[in-house]
This record gives structure tokens, sequence and C-alpha cells, in this order.
């Protein structure tokens, strides 16, 4: 008689349900904010996302294998890279990247043309440019090696590889979405901050509509266009990746924010108010971070309610920063601050078991009063 | 419909045995009776080697208070009694050779039986629940605490299992009795059956027979969700009361019996029938002709399978009991016990055989684990060796149901990691 396999119960898996398959299902959830970037601002984003995600692959792969001093086709074989993660990672970096960045120093970009149009810049125009690639392949590293894989891979990053690596773009080379204006531009290219509240932004025509599909410029390439952003979260919410609950909290609290720091202190009022919260909710990057980023797994609490204080806090340094700080985008800096809350909150927040009491404190025993020193009763000041 | 927070949705699976009528298992040459079929000490052997002994005669002795009586099913010689493996480790088993004549030897049926005499008549018939558990079911209906309600478990939420089903088909009348007399055991008068709402058509048939004996039974379709069939889970769905951690369920007024318990005390009382036999539901995708089978106690499972088609090529677990909790066995050398509710035959495609990949932080398990603990912590804490973490996670309340680890995307093994967490716990002296 055969010899049967013996393991421990369960012995039944919910096969459709994978780590690949999870990690495959962001990818399918990012690809229409992929295609609208694409569409948006040109050849380049697609350019950066191939290079991305081909470097975070890469990165991964050889990090495995250098450190398991096995470079064979098993160990290849058996590398953590084919999780698929690290694509993910590699494309939301690339989505969260404008569609050229320029070093002063390097400038390995070739430049078409110079257009003789009035408030455009050159760099606009840039055919091919080597500098984004080379940062590209820089933020992978640091997404992967630095973040990812030195605190041990997948599922024990404290903070998330994406926007550490778009975040260590921007202190170290200044990355900026001044420059990078899309096909259509209806909104002032000037960085976010100041225009979020002004003048001009709230008289622009057909700000909801031109928002909603993302046809503005000065933005990171994948987070302009609502509509995909809104593919992706419903796939994401109906394939169970994400609870729907999150970036709605996320979204929707920030929106409470921003009319709380920015709408009222202005004295806005009527429809300028609501295309300020507008403004605040669908520019920058708040919809794209509260979709794919906030809602990463090893980098958010474990809990519904632990969550919704993450996402709450996201929504609260975010808005903090956009309305008193000096950057013009606060989304992944604050995604980074509460990254690194996550611990706590875990700490602290989690269920208690089915049928779960609080045991009724045991009052302390009155202890029988204690009868006085002798010497004080002898000498008459104190008295029972 | 009623149900409890958390759970999961596996595959059923049940259409395979569902109407598969009960038919009697011819039993083979030579049956091995475990002494051990129940929860707590094993029966301490009654007759000899030698001895000649009748169908429901006693082949064991209960031992202590938490123990059960074990009955001979067939009538013949007893040839030996030596130690076999058993489904989960090993025990004495009295080996009898069939001689094929099944004479009986039963007791007198009562009448207008006392609730004394119900529960007397349990512990003389070796009842135990049938379920999967094998708690001794006379020592459950004397409970230390008021009981207000009485639970049938007929949810059956493991998957491809359907021997609580066909008997809540075929013997309606048998089942109902039977529940009646542990709710006047119990003092009471009326009790509820809790159902999955994927036996609907089981739920009417037991509603009109209820009608048409005069039995109060009030039906619950609950959600078809595992594990709606936990002890726990089920009182919060049909009563919405919790029991509290650490506790029993009498502690909130509740006593749970399950169906083919209920079958069991039903032939005790009203025939003098000893427990000697049980419904076996044989299925999975390895078996050509899945089956109900009525089978007697100590029957070889191996022999249960060859008569089902033999253990194929394509097989790759043999199971006893469900797929979520049962137990895998490396063949089939083993007896047929008062807890067996099923015999599976596994193939590839069905059973889990992937490795287990890191822990991606996803908290399916938490979404999942009906206890509401957090098994992601615990499988973190119990592998780097820190016992009081897991305590702090609740490890100690985990029902060992396998929700966390059919989820797990990762396929990490958390139901050994709670077993051992558990372990390490009660070695160091923790409580819930």
């Amino acid at each position: 008689m055969k010899n049967l396999t013996v393991s421990a119960s369960p012995h039944v898996v919910q096969k459709n349900k994978t780590t690949r398959g999870i990690m495959l299902d962001v990818l399918i959830a990012l690809a229409p904010a992929l295609v609208m970037a694409v569409l948006y601002f040109g050849y380049h984003v697609l350019l950066n996302a191939i290079v991305c995600m081909g470097s975070c692959f890469a990165f991964e792969l050889l990090y495995t294998l250098i450190l398991k001093k096995d470079f064979s086709k098993k160990a290849v074989k058996s590398s953590s890279c084919w999780d698929c993660s690290c694509l993910v990672t590699g494309l939301i970096l690339a989505l969260n990247l404008p569609r050229v960045i320029t070093v002063k120093s390097w400038d390995f970009n070739v430049y078409r043309a110079m257009p003789n149009i009035e408030g455009v810049r050159a760099v606009d125009y840039v055919a091919f440019s080597g500098d984004t690639l080379i940062l590209c392949v820089v933020a992978s590293l640091v997404a992967i090696v630095l973040i990812k894989m030195l605190f041990g891979g997948i599922g024990k990053n404290f903070a998330n590889p994406a926007a550490t690596a778009r975040v260590f773009l921007f202190l170290a080379f200044g990355l900026t979405w001044a420059n990078t204006t899309g096909l259509g531009n209806v909104l002032p290219a000037s960085t976010g901050a100041t225009w979020l509240s002004g003048d001009k932004l709230t008289n622009a025509d057909n700000l909801f509509v031109n928002l909603f599909i993302g046809n503005r410029g000065a933005a990171a390439a994948g987070e302009t266009c609502m509509i995909a952003l809104a593919v992706g979260y419903l796939y994401l919410s109906i394939r169970k990746v994400i609870d729907f609950r999150i970036p709605l909290i996320i979204v929707g609290s920030a929106a409470v924010f921003a009319l709380l720091f920015d709408g009222l202190p202005n004295k806005l009022s009527g429809a300028r108010l609501i295309n300020n919260m507008a403004a605040h909710v669908m520019s920058g990057g708040l919809v794209f971070g509260s979709v794919f980023m906030a809602t990463d797994y090893s980098t958010s609490p474990n809990t519904f309610w632990g969550n919704v204080l993450f996402g709450v806090g996201i929504a609260l340094f975010t808005m903090l920063i956009r309305v008193f700080g000096g950057y013009p985008e606060g989304m992944s800096f604050a995604i980074l601050i509460m990254n690194a809350a996550v611990p706590l909150i875990d700490k602290f927040i989690y269920p208690r078991p089915f049928g779960y009491f609080k045991k009724p404190k045991e009052k302390p025993l009155k202890t029988p009063d204690s009868p006085l020193p002798y010497n004080e009763t002898e000498k008459g000041g104190i008295k029972a | 419909m009623e149900t409890f927070p958390h759970g999961i949705h596996p595959k059923g699976n049940k259409e395979r045995s569902a109407n598969a009528a009960v038919s009697e298992f011819s039993t083979p040459e030579i049956v091995a009776v475990p002494l051990s079929q129940h929860a707590g000490k094993a029966a301490i052997a009654a007759v000899s080697k030698g001895d000649y002994v009748k169908v429901g005669q006693k082949l064991g002795e209960a031992d202590g208070a938490i123990s059960a009586a074990v009955f001979s099913s067939v009538s013949g010689e007893v040839t030996a009694i030596e130690k076999r493996p058993t489904a989960t480790g090993h025990c004495e088993h009295v080996i009898i050779k069939n001689d094929g004549k099944y004479d009986e030897e039963k007791l007198a049926p009562l009448k207008n039986p006392a609730p004394e005499q119900i529960v007397r008549r349990i512990a003389d018939c070796g009842i135990v629940g049938m379920g999967g558990a094998g708690f001794p079911t006379a020592v459950k209906l004397a409970p230390r605490d008021k009981v207000d309600t009485l639970i049938i478990n007929a949810a059956e939420c493991e998957p491809y299992l359907t021997c609580d089903y066909r008997i809540l088909k075929e013997y309606p009348r048998e089942f109902l009795l039977g529940a009646r007399y542990i709710a006047a055991a119990l003092g009471l008068e009326n009790f509820f059956v809790g159902l999955e709402a994927n036996k609907a058509d089981a739920a009417e048939l037991l509603e009109k027979t209820a009608s048409d004996n005069g039995i109060s039974a009030k039906t619950v379709l609950c959600h078809t969700k595992y594990p709606q069939g936990a002890e726990k889970q089920l009182i919060y769905a049909v009563t919405k009361r919790k029991v509290r951690v650490g506790k029993l369920p009498s502690n909130v007024g509740v006593i749970v019996c399950n169906v083919h318990t209920a079958l069991s005390v039903f032939y005790a009382v009203e025939e003098g029938e000893k427990s000697y036999k049980r419904i076996v539901t044989v299925s999975g995708g390895g078996v050509k002709t899945p089956a109900n089978f009525w089978i007697r106690t100590g029957t070889p499972v191996s022999t249960v399978l060859d008569a089902c088609g033999g253990i194929g090529d394509d097989a790759v677990k043999l199971l006893i009991g469900g797929p979520m909790m049962g137990f895998a066995q490396s063949n089939g050398d083993i007896s047929v016990t008062k807890t067996t509710s099923g015999i599976l035959l596994l193939t590839a495609d069905e059973v889990n055989s992937e490795q287990s990949g890191p822990c991606i932080n996803c908290a399916s398990c938490v979404k999942a684990c009906p206890m509401k603990l957090m098994p992601v912590y615990i499988d973190a804490c119990i592998l780097s060796g820190d016992v009081s973490g897991a305590e702090k996670y609740g490890a100690m309340n985990c029902i060992e149901c396998g929700s966390c680890a059919f989820v797990c995307p990762a396929r990490r093994p958390l139901v050994q990691s709670m077993r051992l967490a558990k372990k390490k716990i009660r070695e160091k002296g923790g409580k819930r």
C-alpha cells in the first residue's frame, strides 16, 4: 500500500489566494493609472515604469543570491523575487515620480527643440531623459535593498519602500513636480500648497471635471486621473485585496481636515469652499496614496480600528504639511510618519478574544484601623 | 439568518455524498475495537483473550469520571488484546473474530423515563459526543450550572461530511425523539436545532416531523459559514449569548449536543441498544463511489475504502474526520470509532501541497478568526520564543478550527503554531 501524506490540519486552503496572486491583483489595479499616466505625460512614464520594475526585480534577485552565496539555477528559482511584490514596489515608485527629473550636474538629457512658447520651459520637451532613468535605478536600490530587504524582506519592512524612495529623491536630488507639465494643462504649473488656497484655482473653469479626469499639470505621473484610480480601487475592493473602508476613511478625513485647516481659516464660502476641498482631495498623491500605499499590508496596522487611526493620522499629517508646512506634497511624508507609528498602534489596538470580559476589579479589603502609636496616645495628642 | 462574527467560506463539496442513502456496511472477518474512543481516560479491558463476546457486550469499563464504556460491535471470539495505532495515537484494541451471527445483548427499553434514568442509560450505553470530540455525554448532561437551553448541533460545517445531513433526512423522527430525551434529562421541554442554510430542506422536514409528533423543536437556520458548528459560535448564533473565556457553555445555561448523539440516545432509551456503530461519510476526490454507511466500530478503514473503490494512485491524503480539523493518516490500518464522522480520500488538487512562505502581514487570519485572536502575532511570537506574547494575543482561546491557515496566502502552518503556543503556555503554567 502506498504511503500517504501526513500533515497537521487544516488540509484544504483557499487556493485562489496566494501571495503572488495578491501582488498580481495590485499590478492589475495599477494598470489603468499607468495607462492614463502614459496618455497624459507621454512615453517617459512607461520608460520609467519599465526601468523601476526591472531594477527592483533585479535588486531583489541579486540581494537574495548574494546573501545565500549561491548563484545556481535552483537558487534563482527559489528567490523571493518571484512573488512579484518587487514589481508592485517598482510600479508604485514609477507612478510616484514626475515624468522627467533633471539633475543639473549630470544632464544626460537629450533636447528635442527649444519651443518658443511662453511660460513653458525647455525641459518639458525632453526627448530622452537619462537623468530620470538613473534616478529610477537609484530609487529602486533604496526601496528594495535599504528599506525592504535589509529589514527582512516582504512583510517585515516597517516603512513603505516606494514612499521612502520618493522622499529620498525629494530630499537628495530636489525632486519637484514644477516642470512636469502634462499635455493638457489647465492649472498653473506652480508648486502645490500655494495654489491650493489661491484665487486662481477657485476661478478655474471646469475644475471638478479636469481634476477628476486628471487633466492637470504639476503632478507625479500616476496620481492625476481619479477615474483610473477609482477603477483600481474598485478592483482591489472586489477582489478583497484591501479593506474598501480604509481609502474612504483617509479621503473623507482629509476633506474634513482641508475644511478645518484651509477652507474655513481663509474665509472661503460656497462654491469656493467646495472647490478648495475638492482640490485638496483630488490633487497631489492623496487618492493614489490612500488606495495603493496606505493599504500596504506590512506597513499598516492589522486591525480595522488600528487602520482607522492610521488613516486619520495620514490625512491629518498630509493636511498639516500641505497647509502649514513648506512642502507642496505631504502625502508621502504623512505615510512615512504613520508607518513609524504602526508598531505603537498594533501594540495597543488588538482584538479581545470572543467571550472576553473585563474581570471586575477586586476591591482591596479594608484593613482594620491600626492602633495609634503608643507614645502619641500617652501624650494625649491624638485620641481615638 | 443568524451567524457569528468572522469565519470563512470553504468549498462545501457535500454534493458528492449528500444524496447517497445510508446503507449497512458489511463487517469484515476481524474487527479491532479501540478502548479509547472518547475524550478522557481510555476504558479498561473487561474481557480477556479467548472469551466469546456478543454484540453490545462490554469490552471496556469506563475508567474514572471522564471516560466511557466500550462495547463489542460483533459477536465472536476475542483473539487478542494489543496496542495498535488510532487516528491520533495508540491505545489498547480488542481484536475479535467475527462469527457473523450478531447475537445481541440489549438492555430493557425505558418507558417514560425520569431524567436520572436517561442519564444513567446514556452512561450505560457508552454514548459520547459523536461530532468528533467524543466527550462523554452522561458527564455533559450533569452540569454544575443551571441549564435553560439545549441546542442540537446539526450545522455540519466541515466540508465533505454529510452523515448528520443523512440522519436529518432519513431518521428525523428518531433524531427528534432522541433530542427530546436529552432535553428531558436536563429538565427542559423544548430545544433548538441549529443548521446551516445549505440544509434548508432538512430543516423543513424536521419542522414537519416535529409538528406531526408533537415535539416542540425550533430549527434555527444559520449562514453557511465555517466554523458554524463550533460550540461557542453556534451558541452565539442561536441564542446571542457569549460563552466567557475559559468557561463551559453551561456557564451561560446552554448545552450543545450533536445530531448523531441524539440519534444514539434514542436507540439507547427506546431499544436499549448500546453505542457500537455509527454513520460514516466516505467521500473525497480519491473515492470512486462516495457513500454514507452504518459502520460497526472496529472495522478497519482500509476495508471501508476498498468497498468504495480502494486507494487510487491519485489519492494523496487519507483523513479521519473533515478536511478542516480531521487527522491525516499514512495508511488505512486504523479502526472506525464512535467519533469517526468521515473517511476522506483527497487528491492533490483538493489538498494544500504548497510550501509555506514568509508572512506578508495581510491580516487575513485576523479577519477570519472566529475567536477574534491574532494568529499573525501568535505565530510570530511563538516562533521567536516569546511565550508571554503569544498568551497576550489569546493563544489559549484557539479552537484549532483552521480558519486562519485556510485563508493564509503565504500558506503558513498557523494551527501548528497555535498548538505549539498552547503547549508552551501550559508548560509555563499560564491560563486563558
